[in-house]
């Protein structure tokens, strides 16, 4: 398992600094905007006001952007569990699937190794690549403290990270059972990426009406913490991410054991369809 | 099924991909240090049945055993002791050829002595320093050799081992099956190639449609087998009179000068008959595997 971990990190090395970086940079691009917003808080106030009802419901409703939490909120965590959900998507997806599709994945299971040392080997690297470019993310942001007024504690910066990282753990969980399930990676990353979406609007209109209210609670955004990290930050919701996304992880693990590994060039199988849905046209 | 002589055992080998049945019922026992030639067309069930042997994929019903182990039960206890060439080889291109060659030797516990793994590379002129994604076919066909080899495996699982690999290569890699044999290693390998199975196999197993038809010397099976012959007369030939000849029938004439014939067994009769008339061109093909069977397995 190892050997499989170490291979998976060194092969990595790309997704690493490529989304590190992206994530590192995009903070440090946000942060020095919090000065201007401060010093000019009473016009960004007044803007504000008249900003339609829908586009605050989606940006976290009226949080306080003259506070550093507010403001990396609104600008920064707001559209972060789509930036992170669509490398979520592609990594769990792609975890097996992309070697397998590829035909690789023949000849590395015909070493002595068990399919669950592969699984897990594979799996930890990911946990591994994810935390790194998490680090990024919050380096990034800290490091633009340093030119900027905005003050923040390192410690507490933790917690949003942490919550953006429990997204992470859900998705990428989502993303690994569907392509263990579904015929291709594409239709693993199809579904996982359309879900991400779903999941991204609903909560983000769920202000606006109670019927979107009352099916938020469904999806997984709701349970991601962006603006409440000093107060009111509910473990139990970061719990009950990372808590389905081990869920999914397991049931993907239960069926690699299960499924045929696809031989090189043999693409997508097909999806077996209730008989109604299959039906053969009618020849005239 | 426990036999210490037995390397591979098969019993109602049953295996389905979805509606699609692929095998059905195959019974095989590949004795141990013996070469093994596994012969098909394709879409036969050759791969299937290899990939059944290392439980890379499950079978639906029957018995199996290699080197005396269940791969459903323990599969990696097979897999410590095979050597795997699959038929349709993909390598990892992050990689070159030594990297990727460390890698599965690391995944084998280190079990390979890497002068030896020099050694192959050298027999089979492959660089190993290249990266995957800049090695020809041919060229990663030879990696997929040389992991097959590297560790002097038991059992040698080989899967149209010398596909795309130019004639110098094929009989370099013939060479090294025999040598293999001579560590005592159990080699089982699949080809399509008629000729490539009789030059090494001490038997061959026939499989087709997901059956196996026979299983037989290879010398018997070329004795049997059906060659072509196209004639070109200086004058006109009565079509009837090579039709005469033991063996021997005419599948298309033209002028009674140019006759393509089919001739089953040994050639003897025929270049003996051929001597009372005036050839002025004579070429011998084979026919491929399929129209073998066509003509053997009909029914």
């Amino acid at each position: 398992m190892l050997t499989v971990f170490k291979h998976t990190l060194s092969r990595s090395r790309g997704a690493i600094f490529g989304w590190g970086l992206t994530l590192a940079l995009l903070g440090m691009m946000f942060v020095p905007f919090y000065d201007t917003i401060v010093e000019n808080a009473a016009a960004f106030e007044e803007l504000m006001a008249i900003y339609p009802p829908e586009i605050m419901a989606f940006f976290g409703g009226a949080a306080d952007f003259t506070s550093p939490e507010g403001f990396l909120s609104l600008e920064y965590f707001s559209f972060m569990p789509l930036v992170i959900g669509v490398y979520a998507v592609l990594a769990g997806s792609g975890m097996l699937a992309d070697d397998e599709e590829k035909g690789v994945l023949d000849l590395i299971a015909a070493q002595p190794i068990s399919r669950s040392a592969l699984f897990w080997g594979r799996l930890f690297s990911l946990w591994a690549i994810q935390l790194v470019i998490l680090a990024f993310g919050w380096a990034g942001v800290m490091f633009a403290t340093t030119y900027s007024s905005m003050v923040l504690d390192p410690v507490e910066l933790l917690i949003p990270f942490a919550s953006l990282g429990g997204l992470l753990f859900f998705f990428t969980g989502l993303s690994l059972l569907f392509s263990m399930l579904l015929p291709s990676k594409r239709s693993a990353g199809m579904l996982s990426g359309i879900f991400l979406v779903a999941s991204f609007f609903l909560n983000g209109l769920a202000g606006l009406s109670d019927t979107l209210k009352e099916i938020a609670p469904f999806f997984p955004l709701y349970y991601y913490q962006s603006d409440n990290w000093v107060n009111g930050f509910e473990p139990g919701w970061l719990l009950s991410l990372l808590g389905f996304g081990l869920l999914f992880k397991l049931a993907a693990w239960w069926a690699f054991q299960r499924r045929d590994i696809r031989v090189g060039g043999e693409g997508g199988w097909k999806l077996k369809l209730p008989k109604f849905l299959n039906r053969k046209p009618v020849e005239a | 099924m426990a036999n210490n002589n037995v390397a591979i055992r098969t019993q109602g080998l049953v295996k389905f991909y979805g509606d699609f049945q692929a095998l059905y019922g195959v019974d095989l026992e590949v004795n141990r240090g013996e070469i093994f030639g596994f012969l098909g067309p394709n879409g036969a069930g050759k791969t299937t049945t290899i990939r059944c042997l290392l439980d890379l994929i499950h079978r639906n019903k029957g018995e199996v055993s290699v080197l005396g182990i269940d791969p459903r039960e323990d599969p990696v206890s097979i897999k410590v002791r095979v050597g795997y060439m699959p038929g349709e080889l993909h390598l990892d291109d992050s990689l070159n050829a030594e990297g990727l060659l460390h890698y599965f030797n690391a995944l084998r516990g280190k079990s390979a002595d890497w002068s030896y793994i020099s050694e192959l590379a050298q027999r089979l002129s492959l660089d190993l320093k290249r990266p995957i994604r800049n090695l020809s076919h041919g060229n990663k066909q030879k990696v997929g050799i040389v992991q097959t080899l590297m560790h002097k495996p038991e059992l040698i699982i080989m899967d149209e081992p010398t596909q795309g690999l130019d004639p110098l290569m094929q009989q370099e890699v013939l060479k090294l099956v025999k040598e293999a044999q001579a560590w005592g290693a159990t080699i089982f390998f699949s080809s399509h190639i008629m000729s490539e199975v009789e030059a090494v196999a001490e038997r061959v197993g026939i499989i087709r449609a997901g059956r196996i038809v026979e299983v037989a010397d290879p010398k018997k099976l070329g004795s049997r087998s059906l060659r072509r012959a196209r004639i070109r007369f200086q004058k006109n030939v009565d079509r009837a009179r090579i039709e005469e000849i033991k063996g021997v029938s005419v599948l298309s004439e033209s002028n009674g000068r140019e006759m393509l014939i089919q001739v089953e067994g040994e050639m003897d009769a025929l270049i003996k008959a051929l001597s009372a008339y005036p050839v002025s061109d004579f070429e011998t093909d084979r026919p491929s595997l399929e129209e073998i069977f066509l003509a053997y397995y009909e029914n």
